[in-house]
C-alpha cells in the first residue's frame, strides 16, 4: 500500500468517525429525552410493583400483580379492554381497506372530497366528538327523531354501553388507519394489477393475490397502531362507555386519583403496557424486515 | 421531587423575581384572591369589582387567580403575620380558616362576629360553620325534574317517596358515577346517610376505621342495589354532571341529582327548558357546601377589605350571586327581592349537611364501583 493511499484511507477513516460523533450528538437528544422521561419512569413504576416496603427495606414480591390477577373486577376491566381493541381493528381494518382501494385506484374528483372527508376526524377533538354522539346516537338523538319522523321505532342507544366507545373509537382512529394503508396501497403499482387483469383474474383475485401479499406488513403495522391507541384510551370509553366493566383508562384514573392506590394502577398500567409492547415487537420486527428486503 | 413540589417551587422562584415590583406597588389596592373557576374570577372581575370601585373610588380590586395553589399564599400570610411585612393579601374569596392547623388561633383570621359587617346579620344561620369565615355563595345537589312528565305537587319530598317514584316509574331516574362531578356521588352519600339513621354526624373527616365504617358504607350500598333495577338502562350512570343534565334535556328521563349552581345555569342559557323544576329532600337534604371568604387580620387595607366583605353581601351582589353564577344567597331569601325568592323558593337550603373527604371518598368510590355499579346490566 502505496503512502498516498494509506493516508487517503486514514482521511476516509477520519471522516467516518466525525459523521459517526455528530450523528451520536444528533441521536443524543431524542434518546436523553425518552430515557430520562419514558424509560426512568416505567422502570421505577415497574420496580415499585414488583417490591414491597416491609421493617427491613424493600423485597422482591409479587403481590400487586396477584391481587390484579385474582382480582375479577380488575380483570373484566382488562378482558373489555381486549375485546373493544379487537373489535375497534377489525372493524377499522374492513371499513378502511376499502375505502383506501378507492382512493389509491381511482382518478376522479370525488377521491378528492372522499379523501378529505375521511381525514376530517383527524381534526375533531374526541371531547367534541363525545359529545356529538350523545346528540345524535344516544337516547332520543338526531337519529331517533329522523326514524320516528318516518314511523320506525327508536334504535336500542350504544350510549353507555360497550358500543358507544367503539363507534367513537373506530370514528376517531379512521384516519390513522387509512393514511397508513394508503402509505402501503403505493407500494402495489398499477401494472402488476393490469397484468393479473390481462391473464383473466377478477376483482377478488387481484385483491387476494395481488394487493393483501404486498400490503400484509402495512395491516399488521396499522392493527399495531391501534391497538397501542384503543388500550390509553381515556375520553371515549370514559364519555360513552358504562360505568362498569371499565376500559383500562378510566380504570387507571379512578385507580389512582379515587381510589387513591398509585401501587395497584402502577400494576394496570404495567399489565397494559406489556400487552402493547407485544404489539410494539409486532411493529418494529415488520419494520426491521422491510428495511432487509429494501437493502437487500 | 414530587410534581406538585416542582409547581410550588416555580411559584415560589417567580414571586422572588416579581416581589420587588409588588412591594411599591399601590398601597390603596385591595388583593383578592379567588381560587373558583373561571365563572368566579369573571363575577368578580365584572360584577364585584366595579361595584366596589364606583362606591369606593380611591381604592382599586386586585383579582387573582389561585386556583389550586392557595396554600402557599396562606402561608406566606401566616408568615408575615406579627412582623411590619405587608402580605399583599386582603382577602380569600374561598377557603378554610382551619386551615393550616392553629392559623385561628394566632389570631391569622378576623373574626365576623366582631367585625362589624352592616349585613351579618342577614346571613341565613344554616350556612355559617365557622365565625372565621363568610359564606357568600354557595351550591348544593338537588333534585332536578322534568315537569311535564311529573306534577310539582307529586315531586318526591322524603327518600321513602323518591325509591316509590322509581320502582313505579323504571328507566326514568339516573345519576353520575359518585368518581367525578360530585352530583350523583352525593346522591349516593344521601344513600349511605339513609341507610345509617339519617344521622351525618357518624360520618367525620377523622373517624374512618378500614372494615368498621365500611360497613357504613355497605348498608347504603345495599339501598342503592335495590333501586339499581329501576335507574334509565338499567344500571347505565352518566359519566358526569353535565351527562345527566343532558339526558334530563333530550327527554329521555323525568328526573336526575344535579348541582344547583349547574341546573340553574343550564335553564338561564335555555340548554335545559323553563319545564325543569328542582325539589329537595326534606328528611335529610343532599350535601352541599357554601364557599367561605377568609380576610387575615394583618391585611394591608383590613377596613376597606371589611367593606368590601359587606358589599359581597349586600342584596345587590347576592342578587347577582343567583341570576350570575347560579348559586345559593348567604343571605336569607327574605332580605331579597321578592320575584327572585318565589322562583328559586324550592332551592332555598333548609340544611345543608356536609360529608367528609379524605378515605371516605377512596371507600365509597371502590366500594360503588365494586359492589353497586355490577350489580345490574344492561
Amino acid at each position: 500500500m502505496s503512502t498516498v493511499e494509506a493516508a487517503t484511507a486514514a482521511v476516509k477513516r477520519r471522516h467516518v468517525d466525525g459523521r459517526g460523533l455528530i450523528g451520536l450528538l444528533l441521536v443524543a437528544a431524542p434518546v436523553t429525552l425518552i430515557g430520562a422521561l419514558i424509560l426512568w419512569p416505567v422502570s421505577v413504576s415497574v420496580f415499585d410493583t414488583l417490591t414491597v416496603r416491609g421493617p427491613d427495606g424493600r423485597h422482591f414480591s409479587l403481590e400487586s400483580y396477584r391481587f390484579f390477577f385474582s382480582d375479577g373486577f380488575s380483570l373484566r376491566n382488562l378482558w373489555l379492554t381486549i375485546q373493544v381493541a379487537a373489535i375497534c381493528t377489525v372493524l377499522l381494518l374492513v371499513i378502511s381497506l376499502p375505502i383506501a382501494l378507492y382512493l389509491r385506484f381511482s382518478e376522479t374528483r370525488l377521491a378528492g372530497y372522499i379523501q378529505a372527508l375521511a381525514l376530517f376526524p383527524l381534526f375533531v377533538p374526541s371531547i367534541l366528538l363525545a359529545y356529538a354522539l350523545i346528540r345524535t346516537l344516544g337516547p332520543n338523538g338526531t337519529v331517533d327523531i329522523l326514524l320516528t319522523a318516518v314511523g320506525l321505532p327508536k334504535i336500542p342507544s350504544p350510549y353507555l354501553t360497550p358500543w358507544g366507545p367503539i363507534i367513537g373509537l373506530v370514528w376517531d382512529n379512521l384516519p390513522l388507519t387509512l393514511l397508513i394503508i394508503l402509505a402501503g396501497l403505493s407500494n402495489v403499482s398499477r401494472a402488476s394489477i393490469d397484468a393479473a387483469r390481462d391473464v383473466g383474474a377478477g376483482s377478488f383475485a387481484v385483491l387476494w393475490y395481488i394487493v393483501l401479499p404486498r400490503i400484509r406488513g402495512t395491516l399488521l403495522v396499522a392493527a399495531s397502531f391501534i391497538i397501542l391507541g384503543l388500550f390509553s384510551a381515556f375520553t371515549l370509553p370514559y364519555l360513552l362507555g358504562p360505568a362498569v366493566p371499565e376500559m383500562m383508562g378510566p380504570f387507571m384514573r379512578r385507580t389512582i386519583i379515587e381510589v387513591d392506590d398509585p401501587l395497584q394502577a402502577r400494576t394496570q398500567a404495567v399489565v397494559t403496557f406489556m400487552i402493547c409492547a407485544l404489539f410494539a415487537m409486532f411493529y418494529v420486527r415488520s419494520v426491521a424486515r422491510t428495511r432487509r428486503e429494501q437493502s437487500s | 421531587m414530587n410534581r406538585r413540589q416542582l409547581i410550588r417551587c416555580t411559584f415560589a422562584a417567580a414571586a422572588l423575581v416579581a416581589a420587588p415590583s409588588v412591594a411599591f406597588a399601590d398601597v390603596n389596592r385591595i388583593d383578592v384572591y379567588i381560587t373558583g373557576d373561571s365563572n368566579i374570577i369573571n363575577f368578580w372581575n365584572n360584577i364585584i369589582k366595579p361595584a366596589y370601585e364606583s362606591a369606593h373610588p380611591e381604592y382599586t380590586l386586585n383579582v387573582v387567580s389561585a386556583r389550586n395553589a392557595i396554600a402557599p399564599i396562606v402561608e406566606r400570610t401566616l408568615a408575615a403575620l406579627g412582623t411590619e411585612v405587608d402580605p399583599q393579601v386582603d382577602i380569600f374569596d374561598e377557603n378554610d380558616p382551619n386551615l393550616p392547623a392553629g392559623a385561628i388561633e394566632k389570631g391569622l383570621w378576623v373574626d365576623f362576629t366582631e367585625a362589624g359587617l352592616q349585613n351579618y346579620d342577614k346571613i341565613n344561620p344554616v350556612t355559617i360553620e365557622t365565625n372565621y369565615g363568610l359564606p357568600y355563595r354557595g351550591t348544593q345537589v338537588v333534585l332536578a325534574y322534568d315537569t311535564t312528565k311529573l306534577a310539582p305537587e307529586n315531586a318526591p319530598k322524603t327518600w321513602a317517596e323518591l325509591v316509590a317514584w322509581m320502582k313505579e316509574n323504571p328507566g326514568q331516574f339516573t345519576h353520575n358515577r359518585p368518581d367525578t362531578g360530585g352530583s350523583g356521588g352525593n346522591f349516593v352519600r344521601r344513600a349511605i346517610h339513609e341507610a345509617n339513621g339519617r344521622d351525618p354526624s357518624l360520618f367525620r373527616i377523622d373517624n374512618y376505621v378500614q372494615g368498621e365504617s365500611d360497613e357504613l358504607l355497605a348498608k347504603g350500598f345495599e339501598l342503592l342495589k335495590e333501586i339499581a333495577p329501576y335507574t334509565y338502562g338499567p344500571g347505565s350512570y352518566t359519566a358526569d354532571n353535565m351527562q345527566s343534565i343532558q339526558m334530563l334535556a333530550q327527554g329521555v328521563i323525568t328526573m336526575a341529582p344535579v348541582w344547583s349552581d349547574m341546573a340553574l345555569d343550564a335553564v338561564n342559557k335555555g340548554v335545559l327548558p323553563e319545564t325543569i323544576a328542582f325539589t329537595q329532600l326534606t328528611d335529610l337534604a343532599f350535601a352541599g357546601g357554601f364557599a367561605d371568604m377568609t380576610v387575615p387580620t394583618n391585611a394591608g387595607n383590613l377596613e376597606a377589605t371589611l367593606k368590601l366583605a359587606d358589599l359581597v353581601l349586600s342584596e345587590e351582589i347576592q342578587t347577582k350571586v343567583v341570576t350570575e353564577i347560579g348559586a345559593f344567597p348567604a343571605i336569607g331569601w327574605e332580605h331579597l327581592p321578592e320575584e327572585l325568592a318565589s322562583k328559586y323558593s324550592n332551592l332555598q337550603p333548609a340544611s345543608i349537611p356536609t360529608f367528609p373527604g379524605g378515605p371516605w371518598v377512596s371507600a365509597i368510590s371502590d366500594g360503588w364501583f365494586r359492589n353497586v355499579a355490577p350489580h345490574v346490566n344492561r
